[in-house]
């Protein structure tokens, strides 16, 4: 039982964690740090227009 | 929110152009290569399509084991300090992959862009075997087992401090690893990220006995020979159970020694009791078998050196369309059952 119990903790912290890094990804109700380019083509333009470097994420759609 | 201008992983994420990808259609599946069955996956790279580190990567537990918002932020800082060396000139480019496209794999195109359907992930990654098998060219072993567990060989990371080691046992330890080290070397790759370490240790050839892990520890670089146990590689394949043909429609849980004792069976070998029979194996009149069965054998093969269970044996020896004979204890009593196996149908 007690073995369940932790199983079940581990997974909702493992969820919360997918959640939260989820969230990252996401707009901001409000002001938001990022903007996410959806063509790479794109990225790499901007990235050679600002010299910044590229966090590219994927994320099989579900 | 988490992606807010004030907050830490808002400051480093206004140093880069993000941009996410959900189709792989137009994407260089070489140069972004990574173990298709991770939901989540990241690269930081400059505008000459550099790669500098890589953020993700799972174990067979879950998809998210390794997804840390503190392992994250450490990932941007290193992405920008490598972006600066780059700059400077001090960090070399190294070769590009030929490219890949998704157009350029048939069995791929045909699934996808060819019905006008979106190049998912793990499609990416199962119709890569099938053209695979049609060129003759998959290794079911290598293809399979890319993502090999750390904990194997005995390492457990300090998940949220990045490739920092909470503790070493086993293998590791007897080649002089120790809690606190940080990795930052395989075979003299260099690796920032959980993600980093495990495409590098995924690339390692199945048969190597060795490799060389740089630690670092108290500011210095130490580099530790390790023997690699002996199946280093093998993990459960049960997320990725779709990644190869054939399909058997029944998954059965390995007998224990006692068990495959009290039955007469030999004591190494794959004897394993069926859990769950698929209602498609009805449908395709594909095999018999109830649950409770006991499987001991397939075509007269009682033992497998990777497979714990019949059907891992059948999956990774036997191609999809073949009927096999499987030798099966029911209620005491031997039975030769016939399987038909299939290929999967992809449908969603």
């Amino acid at each position: 039982m007690a073995r369940t119990l932790h199983s079940l903790a581990a997974q909702a912290a493992r969820s919360l964690v997918y959640a939260a890094v989820l969230a990252l990804a996401q707009p901001a109700a409000g002001e938001s740090a990022v903007t996410w380019l959806e063509s790479y083509e794109d990225a790499l333009e901007e990235a050679r227009r600002t010299g910044k470097p590229i966090f590219l994420e994927f994320r099989c759609a579900p | 929110m988490l992606t807010e201008a004030a907050t830490r992983r808002g400051r480093l994420l206004q140093q880069y152009v993000t941009a996410r990808i959900t189709r792989l259609d137009r994407v260089n599946l070489a140069l972004f290569d990574y173990d298709r069955y991770n939901t989540l996956y990241f690269f930081i790279l400059n505008a000459d399509e550099q790669i500098y580190l890589r953020y993700g990567g799972r174990d067979e537990k879950s998809a998210t084991s390794y997804l840390n918002l503190e392992s994250l932020e450490l990932a941007l800082e290193k992405g920008l300090e490598l972006h600066q060396l780059r700059r400077q000139g001090k960090l070399p480019a190294p070769p590009q992959p030929e490219p890949l496209y998704a157009r350029d794999i048939p069995a791929l195109y045909e699934r996808t862009i060819g019905r006008g359907r979106c190049v998912e992930c793990h499609l990416v990654g199962d119709l890569l075997n099938v053209q695979r098998e049609r060129d003759g060219t998959l290794d079911k072993l290598r293809h399979l087992y890319r993502a090999p567990e750390l904990s194997r060989i005995g390492i457990e990371l300090d998940i949220p401090r990045g490739l920092r080691v909470a503790s070493a046992t086993g293998a590791v330890a007897e080649a002089g690893m120790r809690a606190g080290d940080v990795i930052r070397e395989l075979n003299s790759a260099a690796v920032w990220t959980f993600g980093d370490f495990q495409w590098e240790y995924g690339s390692v050839p199945l048969e190597a006995r060795a490799v060389e892990i740089a630690v670092e520890r108290a500011g210095e670089l130490r580099r530790l020979q390790l023997r690699l146990p002996p199946k280093w590689w093998l993990t459960d394949l049960t997320y990725r159970n779709l990644s190869v043909d054939p399909r058997v429609y029944f998954a059965s849980d390995p007998l224990a020694a006692g068990e495959k004792a009290d039955l007469g069976l030999p004591e190494v070998g794959f004897a394993s009791r069926v859990r769950m029979v698929d209602s498609l194996s009805d449908l395709l009149g594909s095999h018999e078998l109830q649950v409770g069965d006991i499987v001991y054998g397939v075509d007269g093969v009682t033992a497998d050196e990777v497979a714990d269970t019949p059907e891992l044996h059948i999956k990774l020896r036997k191609q999809a369309g073949e009927t096999v004979t499987l030798q099966v204890l029911r209620a005491g009593e031997r039975l030769e059952l016939p399987l038909k196996t299939s290929r999967m149908s992809f449908r969603k």
